[in-house]
């Protein structure tokens, strides 16, 4: 008999009663403020929350160096262009989304290791939970997903008005089976296994900002 | 060596003792924060642990299920009976592609196995991702909790590690520093390597998917570049649907650390795409392994210790787990769930391990999915009586004392004896002459009458009282 059939007989020798799943019917409902729920979880995992209209997302992200002087950015391609575009006084000159991705390494990284190294990069997410400050994200490709690490600033962009409550309601409008790869994000990567102390920056990003675009 | 003998070793050092039981009691507290911004936290216990008892009621079922719908998504799924099974279906993966740079995320379950020592021993370089993990590689232990596996190590003990072996500047105790020293060791070592090695926390058998949690994105890293992704999961990780995932999500990291939810929750489903011209292909195996888990789902008294999605809760409440360290334990799992699932195992070596508990039942109410713990660890005294594991003077005395109990006259009699001669002798004396409980304490004042004849008396004060 093979590993597998073994296994499964011995699964069956004294199987365990059956249960009926408690499965609650009520869920928690949309809080009165969600975003302001959400900007609290998110900051509780090291992440910050902006608000934004969506032609000038670029404006309100907190750049971790001179926007000028970014070189090495990936910019997931549903990023939406700044539109429309702000009058260029009011943007540093570079400060655009074409100009940001032609300069970007993403774009012309072959492999994933030549993805390294890499200073930013900019996703767009499906939808934001209040409960816990997460953002549902399916990367378009690996190379997405492997640009999603390595960067040491992460952005998220999320439509506002792409909120639930619960990971309840997430996974109503998840669709598991279609998803090669998917994942929750919350805050940067991070770790607290020495001396139980923060550190922001694990492997991955060292920031993480969302940033909720109003239509 | 037993766990009393090393817990008297980790305590003989006052200020770690305190320093290791206030961590662990501030991530407890952080826990209940948690807990209270969640207006459905009970019902979601009962969700979550109704789920699984559901799942383990029908694991071939399920485990069909999986294998079909990973299959589909083009996962190779394999099964192993035991640990050596398991090491092996790695080992073979690695050979047949000529793989020798494997890194590997936090995984209970390798830890079980003993892959590590097994693939370093056939010329395998595998590293540990998770910092705490890392660090407890280093230095050639086992981790000392299932979440945070170096808690129970100081800044400056990581410092003078990481002096040796990443070539820090002496005296660097700052995490921030430390930190960064081993991201950049490990970033090189994720950029070269062949294959990428991580648990499961979950696996939904209706999708064939598994979710990873981490707060480092060391499993999303080290399988996103590596071709070959080798997941392994015990036979307990199962549960039916994609929306069972929610109660399960919402409930483990405010019971592990406290937080609202993981920094990265991944959810995969098969290999990944070939990006460009990638050779080699990219592949997803996963190994499927009992080892010990259908014998303790045939024991009805403790099968509901496989409900357990190991956030670690249990460990950080445990008054004996935080007082005692990780390691006292011995075994892979240390805490409260550790000596329920490791007298399973080998009930004489661990035999020790429920009754490093106070019974206090502390465990069974932080437990999200609701494993009544200190029940199954008096349990578990009773089974180890019976099957002769107690050690010999445990053994006689109990022997004796429950012929005692049986026989009250006998009893009193006894007792009043031993009261007299217990009053006579110096306090220290009594202390040494009783048993290990007075070790660390001192014996109340013996009373010259037993409760008993003080009732009497009081009776027959009661009876003649002033009129």
């Amino acid at each position: 008999m093979s590993a597998r059939d073994q296994i499964l007989a011995a699964l069956t020798r004294h199987p365990a009663p059956p249960v009926e799943p408690a499965r609650s019917e009520s869920r928690p409902e949309m809080p009165a403020n969600p975003w302001s729920v959400l900007e609290k979880r998110l900051a509780q995992n090291g992440g910050r929350l902006v608000h934004s209209h969506s032609g000038e997302w670029i404006d309100s992200v907190k750049w971790s160096c001179e926007f000028a002087e970014l070189t090495h950015v990936y910019v997931a391609t549903n990023v939406p262009e700044p539109s429309p575009t702000p009058p260029a006084s009011q943007l540093p000159a570079t400060a655009q989304l074409s100009t940001l991705t032609s300069r970007g390494v993403g774009a012309t990284a072959k492999a994933m290791r030549d993805l390294e190294p890499l200073e930013v990069t900019v996703l767009y997410a499906d939808f934001a939970v209040a409960e816990n400050g997460a953002v549902w994200h399916v990367p378009a490709s690996p190379l997405e997903r492997t640009a999603a690490l390595l960067a040491e600033h992460l952005i998220v962009l999320v439509p506002a008005s792409s909120l639930v409550a619960t990971l309840h309601h997430a996974y109503e409008r998840i669709a598991l089976a279609e998803t090669r790869f998917g994942w929750f994000l919350s805050g940067p990567s991070k770790t607290a296994d020495i001396e139980q102390a923060l550190v922001l920056g694990a492997h991955g990003p060292r920031t993480m900002q969302l940033v909720a675009l109003e239509s | 060596m037993g766990h009393v003998d090393r817990a008297r070793e980790f305590v003989r050092d006052e200020s770690r003792t305190k320093w290791h039981d206030e961590s662990l009691w501030f991530v407890r507290a952080k826990r209940d924060e948690a807990a209270d911004t969640v207006p459905d936290w009970e019902a979601l216990r009962d969700e979550a642990a109704t789920i699984k008892r559901d799942a383990l009621s029908r694991l071939p079922d399920l485990w069909r299920q999986f294998e079909t719908a990973a299959t589909e998504a083009g996962a190779v799924v394999h099964w192993a009976r035991d640990a050596e099974e398991h090491n092996q279906i790695v080992l073979n993966l690695l050979e047949e592609r000529g793989f020798r740079r494997v890194v590997k995320s936090k995984s209970m379950l390798t830890e079980e196995c003993g892959l590590n020592p097994f693939l370093e021993a056939r010329g395998i370089e595998i590293i540990d991702t998770d910092l705490g993990e890392r660090i407890v590689q280093l230095r050639n232990e086992r981790p000392s909790h299932i979440v945070m596996p170096a808690i129970h190590l100081k800044r400056s003990e990581v410092g003078k590690l990481f002096e040796k072996e990443m070539g820090a500047p002496v005296g660097l105790d700052d995490p921030d520093a430390l930190t960064a020293l081993a991201r950049q060791d490990l970033r090189k070592r994720f950029l070269a390597a062949e294959a990428g090695i991580t648990g499961v926390n979950f696996a939904v058998a209706e999708t064939g998917s598994f979710v990873v949690v981490t707060n480092e994105g060391n499993a999303d890293l080290g399988t996103a570049l590596p071709s070959l992704h080798i997941a392994c999961v015990g036979l307990e990780k199962i549960i039916p649907a994609p929306g069972d995932l929610a109660p399960f999500l919402r409930l483990l990291a405010r019971s592990a650390t406290g937080q609202p939810i993981s920094a990265y929750t991944s959810h995969f489903r098969g290999p990944r795409e070939a990006e460009d011209i990638e050779s080699p292909a990219p592949a997803m195996h996963i190994v499927i392994v009992d080892n010990g888990r259908s014998d303790l789902l045939a024991q009805p008294s403790f099968r509901d210790a496989l409900a357990c999605i190991r956030c670690g809760a249990c460990l950080n409440t445990c008054p004996v787990y935080r007082r005692s360290g990780g390691h006292s334990y011995g075994t892979t799992i240390p805490g409260p769930i550790g000596s329920v699932l490791e007298p399973s195992r080998d009930p004489k070596a661990h035999a020790e391990l429920p009754h490093a508990c106070t019974l206090c039942g502390s465990c069974t109410d932080v437990c999200p999915v609701r494993v009544p713990l200190h029940h199954q660890l008096l349990t578990w005294r009773a089974h180890l009586a019976e099957g002769g594991h107690h050690p010999t003077r445990r053994r006689v005395a109990f022997g004796l004392a429950g012929r005692l109990f049986a026989h009250p006259r006998a009893y009193e009699i006894l007792t009043k004896a031993g009261r007299r001669v217990a009053r006579r002798l110096p306090a220290a004396w009594l202390d040494r002459l009783t048993s290990p409980w007075t070790e660390a304490r001192t014996l109340p004042p013996i009373p010259a009458r037993s409760f008993r004849e003080q009732m009497r008396a009081r009776e027959r004060q009661a009876t003649r009282g002033p009129r």
